[in-house]
């Protein structure tokens, strides 16, 4: 069993995941404890607040005390943080994969989350739309959402093949016009007020009020990014152009149109991410996403993604975002100075390439001596 | 024997009960401002932190500040801020929201979570913060235009430089700006002139702007963002009028060069102090304002008391 998955997602990844349950332990061990207020549903569904009466008739809050990191909040809070960087980060491991880079995932991400928002709010409590079937409105914002962050992947595969410009140059000139569209159609405002309904499914609670909506989602991109790459032809194809190009091409293998929809890809995950940052956060500004490219390709990277092409999975990437992640939120939990993240994300960023180069150096040491 | 140890045993448990009773009470107050290289922004961290020590001293409180702000501003970044404090255990949060709209969902479940929120600078006003203090940002606007009316006699052509598009407290200014200059009909705005919030960038803004629009003799600068470099003002003392909001260190060269008769200063430094002290009275003491809106005043900084203003930045800023 544990063979056939390992295949099925090149279990490359044993050591981040090492790394996760490390870091996880680390942060079990030395977070220490939080009060934090008891809550019951209501009969009417809603959580309350359950307070108790001392010895002195006093009504308090019931608080309960348990460990800052290992709890069922903060790791529902952990996968929720993690999820928008780690769903663009497995469409950002395919471009990567197949030799290319996308700086523009950020400026999708803006420009779907504010056109999604614009057809989400025609169909909120205050739109021209209200009385429409709120399901309309969450079918047609999804689909604007999803379907404008798609057609952005299709133009920049489109224009790195017809122009056969480097994609850094193409993707950081539609990095620029997207995020522009975005300000012009937004003039700068904050779009919110979408219908109810949107917003319930994105932010649906389990138990103690844990929205896993985000992770599930995110789940399933990977798995569904980690059969394409490892089960289905078009994935090794991507393997193939980013391990050498020029072969692939006498191999026949058609290389702009696997291009193509690698670039599509990535704009189709953005856009899922934008969709769930808008039904979580309810609302969406032209500034959204910004500088958010450098935190995707640094988890496409973290997972093991060679720069060079030819290697990375989806697994990996989303366990590159999570590590960032767990670094990012245990710096609060432990209480470290904030100014300290940016050095110590950045030293991890490069001690993970650095050990997955190792790795390579290894890997192939050990198949040159048995060779010889 | 054990007659004998019962005494030392009850003076034992009596001194750690008295001990712990004397034990400070331990509070933790999230500061989640726009952007960490604002100095605006730092200089509230520090009255934060200066306002935790003297309420800290006053009340027999140990107060820590947990600064988390986004490197730049990132609305959602703030939200996340938010949640991961409420789990952290922190008691209140202060925070100044890079967009409203995308922070209330967060504050909001804050407050349910039992953890009071304040914001400073740019509010939240759908939330259910219990408190909001800084400028009237309409009034900002109007008070930038009315200065530099005066200065400009009524009369020329001027620019309002307005930073980051997407701050609706920004949005307010250039409204209150342009709705003052409507009160001039000798005065014509060309337009207004957005940028990404560092100085390098608003400094050739200015500089662009100038360059293609050499008929402007006025600049409305509703954030002081080109007044952070040297040198930023590429016209001879007088020729421009310029009036520009915030008095850092470094703007106030401009003030002493002649560049820019008028300077107004937000109390930046305040924002962190005053919605320290405004969360520890609703923490500790469970008292509300007497207001959910606490605004405080922009202090006109000219040549006359360009010192005295000037000599408050050595106790503002970060050590």
């Amino acid at each position: 069993m544990l063979s056939r998955l390992r295949s099925a997602f090149r279990f490359q990844e044993s050591g981040l995941l090492l790394v996760i349950f490390a870091l996880g332990a680390l942060l079990t061990l030395f977070s220490g404890t939080v009060r934090t207020p008891v809550f019951a549903t209501a009969p009417d569904g809603s959580r309350e607040r359950v307070f108790m009466t001392n010895a002195a008739g006093e009504r308090l809050p019931a608080v309960a005390e348990r460990n800052k990191f290992l709890n069922a909040q903060n790791f529902a809070q952990l996968a929720k943080d993690t999820s928008f960087i780690a769903i663009m980060a497995v469409g950002m491991s395919l471009v990567i994969i197949s030799g290319g880079i996308d700086l523009s995932v950020g400026a999708i991400y803006a420009l779907a989350s504010v056109l999604g928002a614009i057809a989400l709010n025609h169909f909120g409590p205050d739109g021209p739309g209200a009385s429409t079937s709120p399901w309309i409105g969450v079918m047609l914002g999804t689909l604007t959402c999803v379907g404008i962050a798609t057609l952005c992947g299709l133009v920049n595969g489109s224009l790195i093949v017809a122009l056969r410009v480097h994609p850094f140059i193409i993707t950081l000139g539609t990095m620029a016009i997207l995020r522009g569209i975005a300000f012009v159609v937004t003039k700068g405002q904050s779009i919110g007020g979408f219908p109810p309904a949107f917003r319930e499914i994105v932010r649906f609670e389990v138990g103690n009020g844990l929205s896993l909506v985000p992770l599930a989602v995110m789940i399933i991109v990977t798995i569904a990014g980690g059969l394409y790459l490892a089960r289905l032809a078009a994935g090794r194809r991507v393997y193939a152009i980013g391990g050498n190009e020029l072969a692939s091409r006498f191999s026949g293998i058609r290389v702009e149109r696997v291009k193509l929809g690698v670039y599509l890809l990535s704009g189709f995950t953005a856009g899922i991410a934008a969709l769930l940052s808008l039904g979580y956060y309810g609302a969406a500004t032209s500034g959204d996403g910004q500088g958010y490219e450098l935190n995707v390709i640094a988890a496409a990277v973290v997972g093991g993604a060679s720069l060079t092409g030819g290697k990375g999975t989806a697994l990996g990437a989303v366990l590159g975002a999570l590590v960032i992640q767990m670094i990012s939120s245990g710096i609060i939990i432990l209480g470290i100075d904030q100014n300290y993240s940016q050095i110590i994300i950045g030293t991890v960023v490069i001690a993970a390439v650095v050990l997955d180069n190792f790795n390579t150096w290894l890997a192939r040491r050990r198949l040159t001596q048995r060779a010889t | 024997m054990i007659k004998r140890l019962l005494p030392s045993l009850a003076a034992l448990a009596l001194l750690a009960v008295v001990g712990r009773a004397a034990e400070p009470r331990s509070l933790t107050i999230g500061l989640v401002a726009k952007s960490q290289g604002n100095p605006v922004f730092q200089a509230a961290r520090v009255g934060a932190q200066d306002a935790a020590k003297e309420l800290g001293a006053k009340y027999h409180l140990n107060i820590k500040i947990d600064w988390r702000t986004p490197n730049e501003e990132d609305a959602q970044k703030q939200a996340e801020a938010i949640e991961q404090l409420v789990l952290a255990g922190a008691d209140g949060i202060s925070v100044s929201c890079s967009d409203a709209n995308k922070l209330t969902d967060a504050i909001n479940s804050a407050v349910k979570n039992g953890v009071p929120v304040a914001t400073f600078d740019s509010d939240a006003p759908a939330s259910l913060r219990f408190v909001t203090y800084g400028v009237d940002d309409i009034e900002c606007g109007k008070q930038v235009m009315l200065e530099l009316a005066k200065i400009m006699d009524g009369k020329g052509v001027v620019a309002i430089l307005a930073g980051n598009q997407n701050a609706p407290n920004l949005q307010k200014r250039v409204a209150g700006v342009k709705e003052e200059a409507a009160k001039y009909p000798g005065i014509a705005i060309r337009d207004t002139y957005f940028h990404k919030e560092t100085p390098q960038d608003a400094a050739a803004k200015v500089e662009q702007v100038m360059q293609a629009n050499p008929e402007i003799t006025g600049w409305a600068m509703i954030g002081g963002w080109p007044l952070f470099t040297e040198n930023a003002l590429k016209w001879q003392p007088g020729t421009v009028k310029c009036v520009a909001v915030d008095a850092l260190p470094a703007q106030l060269a401009y003030i002493r060069s002649g560049h820019v008769p008028v300077l107004l200063a937000q109390q930046c430094y305040e924002w962190g102090h005053r919605t320290v002290e405004l969360l520890v009275d609703k923490i500790v003491f469970k008292k509300d304002p007497p207001a959910v809106k606490e605004i405080s005043a922009l202090i006109p900084v000219t040549k006359d008391n360009v010192d005295a203003f000037g000599k408050n930045w050595a106790k503002w800023l970060p050590k």
